[in-house]
């Protein structure tokens, strides 16, 4: 894989555009200030794929907002080779206790993530736990997860941009597109 | 082996048990014989995510002959208790897929309540992607694979429920661990 590959190239279809997501990112700004009038607000936000959607939210967000990041481990790397078990990378930075807490994620689909950090996040004691997502992609959900704000609703596709990866990259298109087959065909 | 019920071939290699590499993962019983490769790679896929299952744990009939006998049944391969959900995994050819689809929509209209969710070749594969092990997907889906030496036929029909259950819980742990890889 070369450095100088045009990444966009390897999108076959745009499926989200900028104005789009930055359209609808500021609607649930709008949407969640209006929720949460009056009171302060943390936002936890999921590394990686979450970082750009929540730099876009924070900053369409009204009220005071406190911000924390996490990391959790993915099935599939080295990590569940030697433990078998989903890893907490980096946990929050400071206590949620009575927190209104609202999880900002890029992508919601098996629901299996989430379900652990939900689990994770209400042993924490918050006031009160809610979802936000950019993308839901309800066609492959195993765990039923009730999702308070969702950007949009994508079909059953590989998508990558705006944070969202492949092999950790792509993740810098400020579009969400599908990623042509024969990329993730060749190895990552 | 050919599953009596449907006419599938069970088919593919487990990958081998995946022992607990920490104490923390409490009562682990021996890995049940998985039926094909997938399955024994979503139990894995369950057990890190911590999500509780157990495997095959009922029969349910589906058609009787007019003395009663119960002469189709179907068993869901997982069932995952904290979810109240059924899952019926099959990377099988899609003429197969059409015989499991059938069965699973006289499933439905005689268990109402039951939740079931019918995992295809399709999911299966977009997982793998979503995981990075794509690679995988070529090695078990739809090929005609191995028999499982030690696995017994499925029971063609029986009550409900009918087989013993291989049940594996996992522990909620929730303290954070080192590693070094994220998701996605």
């Amino acid at each position: 894989m070369s450095d100088a590959r045009d990444l966009e190239a390897d999108v076959g279809e745009v499926l989200l555009s900028e104005d789009e997501i930055q359209a609808r990112v500021t609607e649930l700004g709008r949407q969640v200030s209006a929720d949460y009038a009056g009171r302060q607000l943390t936002l936890v936000s999921v590394l990686k794929g979450s970082l750009p959607f929540m730099a876009d939210l924070m900053r369409a967000i009204t009220v005071p907002v406190r911000i924390d990041l996490m990391e959790v481990s993915s099935y599939g790397g080295a990590a569940t080779e030697s433990s078998g078990l989903v890893r907490i990378l980096k946990d929050l930075s400071a206590s949620i206790q009575g927190d209104d807490v609202l999880i900002v994620e890029d992508i919601i689909d098996t629901g299996l993530t989430l379900n652990y950090l939900l689990r994770y996040l209400r042993g924490k004691n918050p006031a009160s736990l809610r979802i936000c997502t950019l993308l839901d992609k309800p066609a492959r959900r195993l765990v039923d997860i009730p999702v308070d704000y969702t950007g949009f609703t994508i079909p059953d596709q590989f998508v990558v941009g705006y944070g969202l990866d492949y092999g950790e990259l792509y993740r810098n298109l400020r579009f969400v597109g599908v990623l042509r087959p024969e990329v993730y065909a060749e190895p990552a | 082996m050919t599953d009596p019920t449907t006419g599938e071939q069970r088919t593919g290699a487990v990958a081998g048990p995946a022992a607990p590499a920490s104490d923390d993962h409490t009562d682990a019983p021996p890995r049940p014989p998985f039926a094909h490769a997938s399955e024994a790679e979503m139990a894995r896929i369950l057990d890190f995510y911590e999500v509780a299952w157990e495997y095959e744990p009922r029969t349910f009939p589906i058609l009787w002959n007019l003395a009663g006998d119960v002469v189709e049944s179907f068993s869901p391969d997982f069932y995952l208790p904290d979810l109240g959900l059924y899952l019926e995994m099959t990377t099988l050819r899609q003429r197969l897929v059409r015989k499991k689809n059938r069965k699973l929509r006289r499933l439905r209209e005689l268990y109402p309540d039951l939740r079931v969710k019918l995992f295809y070749a399709r999911d299966f594969r977009a997982l793998m992607l979503k995981y990075g092990k794509l690679a995988l997907v070529d090695a078990l889906s739809g090929t005609p694979g191995q028999v499982m030496p030690d696995r017994e036929p499925e029971p063609a029909a029986g009550p409900t429920p009918a087989a013993p259950s291989t049940r594996r819980s996992v522990s909620r742990r929730t303290t954070p661990a080192p590693a070094s890889e994220a998701r996605r």
